[in-house]
């Protein structure tokens, strides 16, 4: 890809500077590790500082997002679901959860669910999920905690969600990034589409059933994360259907398109959060005066939100997920960074700093943990 | 006018920031007490929805819980009531109990069961229900399980 003639390095000082509010959040985001016994967390909380830190300062110093974004958001990615697996085999000896526990209410909350629980919430003051309202002992993962957090998320980031915060996505990009090149570069674009239709489907199914039907059938990360234990023929189909999504959607597509195809093609959460795009006040647009158009936005967008129609309109689809791929990969300084409410191209240096203070900040915080949790147990096996 | 959506765009971005940097000290706290209050409750079919009665037995004790019916004709969990036996501990090695599951004063199942195998014949004393074998849990409707410290089993109704 064409580097960008607009590139330029900030000073080391004046970069340095800017990251200085950053490593300050993270030094107080990570102190409670550093309180924990052991030299496992230490250890952890003190790379994953540093990592953090120094990813936002290479944001500073190259005035590049995505590169940076993406070391992080990958290695997020790949992390969380060995920090999940491994304390539910040590809570239960196994990745797939028994209907008993269900019952109990012992299923981690996942995020996905909540554009399901919705209509039944309001309908039936009913939460169709089997997990547990508020944290317990055998839970910690409850709904009222893990809702919360994302509203802060989203009230923070709207669809930056989807770049700075979501660990499924991670495991995309991760495979996204696998391939020098993509090998399937033609995608139809009626496929963005998709992830609107299944979230419609799920929200009128789950609805309609009083069950969350993507969590039940359709949730492709239900392969590295929690499965229902199979013990049906039902189940097993479940089972299939999310290990054949897994692969193909989060696996093969991504590595052969270098897009997030799960994404764009399926995650009705996506689709969902694409709403609160309408609610963040930086958002990304196209100067179409000094628009060559040379496409390079478009084949640079991992989410399939640019396309002609959208470079002429002079903004990314609603499925702009701000991680500033097209604003890195424009020769022209086309595409830039903006606050809404001022002239595009006026202060886009300005809108990226707001929009990576707020993002990076819960990045750390909440990315950020889950990365120092699990690098805590990887580094406690061997010290 | 343009100076003052510049201000208004300006000031959203840094409430985004603030709401960020705020969120781990009292958002993420206010929000979930404040959805705590809610009053939501888990769905019956996962939680087998509020107790009903309790009947003392000696040594142990049986929950029975409200009914749990069909509220769409699409849900795929048939109507079932819930009876729970605890402590687990305190139930004798094979546990026989005839439960009242519609409050009538009638006995309405003779439920059988011994904890240590999860196994339970539950024959139905009343013609509006239907005698049921089980064993462990392949259904949210119809199952045994130890859930905590508690023999809980589901009763298939109408």
């Amino acid at each position: 890809m064409a580097k960008p003639v607009s590139t330029r390095q900030r000073s080391l000082g004046r970069s340095l500077l800017l990251t200085l509010p950053m490593l300050l959040w993270s030094m107080l985001m990570f102190s409670r590790a550093l309180e924990q016994p052991g030299l496992a967390p230490k250890l952890a909380a003190v790379v994953t500082l540093a990592f953090v830190v120094a990813l936002f300062h290479q944001m500073m110093r190259t005035t590049e997002t995505n590169r940076w974004r993406r070391y992080f958001f990958t290695t997020l990615g790949f992390l969380f679901p060995i920090g999940f697996v491994w304390d539910l085999i040590a809570l239960r000896g196994s990745m797939s959860i028994p209907m008993e526990r269900m019952i109990s209410g012992d299923t981690p909350f996942c995020f996905l669910a909540i554009p399901m629980m919705i209509v039944p919430a309001a309908l039936t003051k009913t939460i169709i999920f089997p997990g547990s309202i508020l944290p317990t002992a055998s839970n910690p993962h409850a709904i009222a905690a893990m809702v919360g957090l994302w509203l802060v998320a989203t009230l923070a980031l709207g669809k930056g969600w989807c770049a700075y915060g979501c660990f499924f996505g991670g495991i995309e990009e991760g495979f996204a990034s696998f391939a020098k090149k993509p090998r399937i570069k033609k995608l139809d674009p009626r496929w963005r589409w998709m992830p609107w239709a299944v979230l419609s489907a799920v929200v009128l199914l789950s609805a309609a059933t009083l069950e969350p039907v993507y969590c039940a059938w359709l949730c492709p990360f239900k392969a590295v994360t929690e499965y229902p234990q199979v013990r049906s023929l039902e189940t097993a189909a479940q089972a299939g259907i999310f290990l054949s999504l897994f692969v193909g959607l989060v696996v093969v597509l991504p590595w052969l398109t270098k897009k997030r195809t799960q994404c764009g093609f399926l995650c009705p959460f996506g689709a969902f959060q694409s709403i609160f795009s309408k609610t963040t006040a930086v958002d990304v647009r196209i100067d179409t005066a000094r628009c060559v158009p040379c496409n390079l936005c478009e084949s640079s967008c991992p989410t399939l939100s640019i396309d002609r129609e959208a470079v002429k309109a002079g903004r990314p689809m609603i499925s702009c997920m701000r991680c500033g791929a097209c604003v890195d990969a424009c020769p022209r300084d086309a595409a830039v960074w903006h606050i809404k409410g001022t002239e595009v191209g006026a202060a886009g240096e300005r809108a990226r700093l707001l929009h990576l203070y707020a993002a990076w900040a819960f990045a750390a915080m909440f990315g950020g943990s889950i990365i120092a949790n699990t690098l805590s147990k990887l580094i406690g096996m061997v010290v | 006018m343009k100076r003052l959506t510049s201000i208004l765009g300006h000031s959203g971005a840094i409430a985004a920031l603030v709401v960020a940097v705020l969120g781990p000290f009292l958002l993420f706290g206010w929000f979930q007490k404040g959805i705590g209050a809610m009053g939501l409750k888990i769905h019956p079919s996962y939680s087998g929805g509020a107790v009903s009665r309790v009947v003392q037995r000696p040594g142990y004790r049986i929950l029975v819980y409200e009914r749990v019916g069909r509220t769409t004709p699409w849900q795929r969990v048939d109507p079932f009531v819930q009876a729970s036996w605890a402590p687990v501990p305190a139930l004798p090695a094979s546990v026989s109990d005839e439960v009242d599951v519609d409050g009538d004063g009638k006995p309405d199942f003779r439920v059988a069961f011994k904890p240590a195998e999860l196994s339970v014949d539950a024959v139905a004393l009343n013609p509006r229900y239907h005698t049921m074998h089980s064993s462990g849990v392949t259904s949210f409707s119809a199952l045994i399980a130890r859930v905590n410290d508690a023999i809980v089993v589901r009763l298939p109704v109408e």
